[in-house]
């Protein structure tokens, strides 16, 4: 990526907003300049500097397929200051993107393994490129499991990915809610409660997770377990950021920065890592 | 290379430093409008050479706050111009420790990842006059952190009863001299041997490892109790570099501007995310952060100590947190 891509926020506009869940929406976006559309490449779990001119910039996961660069897609949570002036944004508006950022999930060194995808909520997002990208190369892996555990059932992201990710071959998806609503069918508990519903066999296998610090805390204690070791156990943090690129130290984990040696880490990583500092 | 060697007379200071402020904006030691030493734009007023500054030269470099981006919304489109730094500057009078810390920045900023094109346009037009010191001062340990002599400097001074030796030390350097020579007068005076002995000192052997292994130690919750956060420490550390990026609207949500603002660790917003989570919660936690940083986290990726021995963040604390004191203390429990 180009010194400009990383460090000056370029201009990319909205092609298409769609509705997700409440307060989700997520934006399909283009570079205006064409030539940096074409240059740019990534690994599923990597993220942009995203900026709302004048409200700020802030980090956002890439939630689209690495397969698929002629736009990009970012799920975003209307949580705050910048997102809450992203989310009346239209169609043809202007946002600012730097980067992408981060090392993302190694995948490529997971051909020929079961693959268990791990995520909670809104995590659902920095994992889909991931689980995209596996399942565009299907058989270049083997059995795949999807855990997603959300609040409620009306929060699940990419409802329609779910459906056909369901579809795919040896692919077991298994969802559950905190709160149980009327049209909620399926499992009622975290999301750690679903490793036992599936037959996972630790040996050939790689897990990756995303969601929330607590959810990612019990889903290592969880796996390991079952007998995943920690070298099989891939994570992705988040943290406050301001600048993407290990300058402004906001992400600095004991001298570890989550934005250039991460957001993903190995469990034998995060291990030595201080997540919650006393 | 000039082979003579010169001396400034003091009557000729005024004069050296107006004629350099011709070119550039010259950052002197000085009093500002509270009364503190510090580094300001020089404008005609008094040198202040007698000890080290009470606030760092580092805002020469890193103003507090500093406009980055220009964002001017169109019909149809956003420009995004990158404030450009007009004219070079030069840091008149900049201590040695003070010229590692510069040294820090650069390898954070300039060596370590990307290359971060906000600071390199400053720094590239920056040059600094290190003035040796000769004497130890109050809570200063440069000769534990081997940071006694500077570098990457342009001009080497040493202050004399009434006059500065001046010494070129880069190309930049000497075309200064060249350029200035009819202020300047031919000496045959030798830069003397720094032979003087810091009060305080740091034993810095593997201290790294040392420290991180007391990460979990109990003096850090000893010596956070009594930190009042009130990020004194950070402002006036010559090597605090952390920064955070905040956007401000012109008049109207048409036109903003984004600005890089010195942060501090110290801080409990330094950590906290969205729906109001904070990774650092407690008080020693934060203090670990800033001392830490400082003397084991920055090595990690820059291959230097991010402390360099100053001693401002000693001199400044209102309850008398002395980092050379806590990392002695873990020394004694870990080592
Ligand atoms: C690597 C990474 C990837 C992320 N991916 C996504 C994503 O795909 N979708 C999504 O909705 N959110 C994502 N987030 C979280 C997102 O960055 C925050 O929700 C966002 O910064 C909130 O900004 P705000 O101005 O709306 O909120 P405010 O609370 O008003 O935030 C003020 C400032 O605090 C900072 N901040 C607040 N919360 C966070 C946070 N959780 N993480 C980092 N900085 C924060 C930002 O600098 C922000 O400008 C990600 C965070 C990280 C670190
Ligand atoms: S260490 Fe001292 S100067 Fe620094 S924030 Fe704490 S009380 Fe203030």
């Amino acid at each position: 990526m180009s010194e400009k891509m990383l460090t000056e926020p370029c201009q990319a506009k909205i092609v298409k907003i769609k509705d997700e869940a409440p307060e989700t929406k997520t934006f399909t976006i283009k570079y205006v300049d064409e030539a940096l559309q074409k240059a740019l490449h990534f690994t599923p779990g990597k993220f942009f500097m995203l900026s709302i001119f004048g409200y700020g910039e802030i980090p956002i996961s890439i939630s689209s397929s690495p397969l698929k660069t002629d736009s990009v897609e970012l799920t975003i949570v209307d949580v705050g200051n910048a997102t809450h002036a992203l989310h009346p944004m239209k169609e043809g508006d202007i946002v600012g993107l730097r980067g992408p950022f981060g090392n993302g999930f190694p995948i490529q060194k997971f051909r020929n393994k079961d693959i268990v995808f791990v995520s909670g909520g809104c995590g659902m997002a920095p994992l889909r490129p991931a689980v995209k990208a596996i399942v565009g190369k299907r058989s270049e892996y083997k059995k795949l499991t999807l855990f997603y555990g959300c609040k409620r059932s009306d929060q699940m992201l990419f409802k329609e990915d779910l459906k056909e990710w369901s579809g795919v071959e040896n692919f077991n998806t298994l969802f559950t809610v905190d709160e149980g609503t009327p049209d909620w069918k399926g499992e009622v508990g975290v999301v750690t409660k679903l490793f036992g519903k599936a037959d996972l066999k630790p040996e050939n296998s790689i897990a990756m997770i995303v969601g929330p610090p607590v959810m990612i805390h019990f889903a290592i204690i969880e796996l390991k377990k079952i007998g995943f070791k920690e070298g099989q156990i891939y994570a992705s943090l988040e943290r406050l950021m301001h600048c993407g690129m290990g300058k402004c130290a906001h992400c600095n984990v004991a001298g570890t920065y989550v934005c250039t040696d991460g957001p993903v880490f190995s469990g034998a990583e995060l291990a030595k890592l201080p997540l919650e500092e006393k | 290379m000039i082979q003579e060697k010169f001396v400034l007379k003091k009557e000729n200071l005024h004069a050296f430093l107006e004629a350099l402020s011709k070119d550039m904006e010259v950052f002197v030691p000085c009093h500002n409008e509270n009364g503190a030493t510090t580094f300001l734009p020089y404008n005609g007023q008094e040198i202040y050479t007698a000890a080290q500054t009470f606030y760092s030269p580092k805002q020469a470099l890193n103003k507090p706050s500093e406009k980055e981006f220009f964002f001017g919304k169109k019909s149809s489109s956003v420009e995004v111009e990158r404030v450009k730094q007009n004219g070079g500057k030069m840091i008149f009078g900049i201590r040695p420790c003070d010229t590692h810390a510069v040294k820090a920045f650069d390898k954070l900023y300039l060596e370590y990842g990307e290359v971060d094109p906000f600071y390199r346009e400053k720094r590239d037009s920056t040059l600094l006059a290190a003035l040796v010191c000769t004497e130890p001062c109050s809570n200063g340990f440069c000769h534990s952190m081997g940071t006694q002599e500077p570098t990457g400097h342009d001009l080497l001074m040493v202050e004399k009863a009434d006059s500065f030796y001046i010494e070129a030390a880069s190309s930049k350097g000497e075309e200064l001299i060249k350029k200035h020579r009819g202020l300047l007068n031919i000496t045959k005076f030798q830069k003397p041997e720094l032979n003087f002995e810091c009060k305080k000192k740091l034993d810095t052997r593997n201290l790294k490892e040392i420290l991180d292994k007391g990460f979990f130690s109990k003096v850090w919750e000893e010596e956070g109790k009594r930190d009042l956060n009130c990020t004194s420490c950070t402002q006036v550390c010559p090597s605090c570099y952390c920064f955070l990026t905040l956007d401000k609207f012109i008049l109207n949500t048409e036109n903003s501007e984004r600005f890089r603002e010195w942060d501090s660790c110290h801080l409990q917003r330094f950590t906290k995310v969205a729906g109001n989570h904070i990774f650092r919660k407690s008080r020693e936690s934060r203090l670990r952060q800033f001392v830490m940083h400082k003397l084991s986290y920055f090595q990690k990726n820059n291959d230097m100590m991010l402390c360099i021995g100053c001693g401002r963040c000693i001199s400044v604390c209102p309850v008398g947190i002395d980092l050379t004191e806590i990392a002695a203390k873990i020394r004694s429990e870990f080592e």
